[in-house]
């Protein structure tokens, strides 16, 4: 697949997978990027400025918590209206990745 | 890359946000560069997957300028804001240019008209007792005063075209950079 497509569909899906990660656990910066990208392999540093776009959408908030080791750490929780965009955005890429499939003509 | 290195670049690609902001997204790399090395990895390891500190910066200042323009509506914000997003590359400037220069034109010349006539209006207020008519005075007066009141008014829907110009072409941008964005950022992947 060309590299172009590849990237544009992890940034495609990069906010859904994040509201789907909080809506789990709140979690802070490090902990989502690592996890994010281990699993879809994208690049660490976009995080942040996503992280606050979200939080100037009022998707998400912050709150301080004490670390053990080191200074605090900043984690992030959904908003009422992070968890409706999830729902949403849900329901959008599913019906999508169903379409693919089917066009696709893999088993579902 | 060093911890210092991404930290300088970043630091200088965000110059001209306000100090407060910078500080915020510096203290953000700063506590991930800590938790990855407290998890083994090199400083040079955890800048390599951070990416390039200058294009970070980037979208950090678009998503500040984007930001100060909802919360002040004012001119420099407005201009920060346009410029953010053409220097992301969400809009083309080329594609832009004819529509934006005319609006602009139409915008800035309404306004000077509006501040041309507020004045005329003025003089003619000010003059009005002096200008030796006797029974036109009040009239002449009066008619200033109108000429200042319909010049507010058309400041007042200048400005407000305006606002919704901007905002227009905010909106614009938000639902472009998601398009864009990849296809700028791969191929600065394969440079």
């Amino acid at each position: 697949m060309p590299e172009a497509i590849q990237i544009q569909l992890k940034r495609g899906v990069l906010d859904l997978c994040v509201l789907a990660l909080l809506s789990r656990n709140d979690a802070y910066a490090y902990d989502i990027a690592a996890q994010l990208a281990e699993a879809i392999d994208m690049g660490e540093g976009t995080i942040y400025p996503l992280m606050r776009r979200m939080q100037s959408e009022r998707l998400v908030e912050t709150y301080l918590v004490e670390s053990s080791s080191g200074p605090p750490r900043k984690y992030y929780k959904l908003t009422t209206s992070g968890r409706a965009s999830l729902a949403a955005q849900t329901i959008e890429w599913t019906a999508f990745s169903k379409a693919v499939n089917t066009i696709l003509g893999e088993p579902q | 890359m060093t911890r210092q290195g991404f930290l300088d670049t970043l630091r200088a690609s965000l110059r001209g946000l306000p100090p407060t902001s910078i500080d915020e997204v510096i203290a953000d790399y700063e506590a991930h560069f800590a938790e990855g090395l407290q998890a083994g990895r090199t400083e040079a390891e955890i800048s390599a997957a951070l990416g390039d500190p200058a294009r970070l910066a980037r979208e950090l200042r678009t998503e500040a300028g984007l930001k100060r323009w909802e919360l002040e509506r004012n001119p420099s914000a407005a201009v920060g804001a346009i410029f953010g997003i053409l220097g992301l590359g969400a809009i083309d400037i080329l594609v832009l240019l004819p529509i934006l220069l005319p609006v602009a034109a139409t915008l800035l010349g309404f306004s000077i008209t509006a501040v041309v006539l507020f004045v005329c209006g003025a003089i003619v207020f000010v003059l009005g007792p002096f200008a030796g008519l006797g029974p036109y005075i009040a009239a002449l007066m009066f008619g200033g005063l109108s000429v200042m009141a319909g010049a507010v008014s058309l400041g007042a829907l200048t400005s407000l075209v305006a606002i919704g110009f901007v905002n227009a072409l905010v909106w614009f941008g938000r639902l472009h950079m998601r398009a864009l964005k990849p296809i700028l950022d791969s191929s600065e992947v394969r440079s």
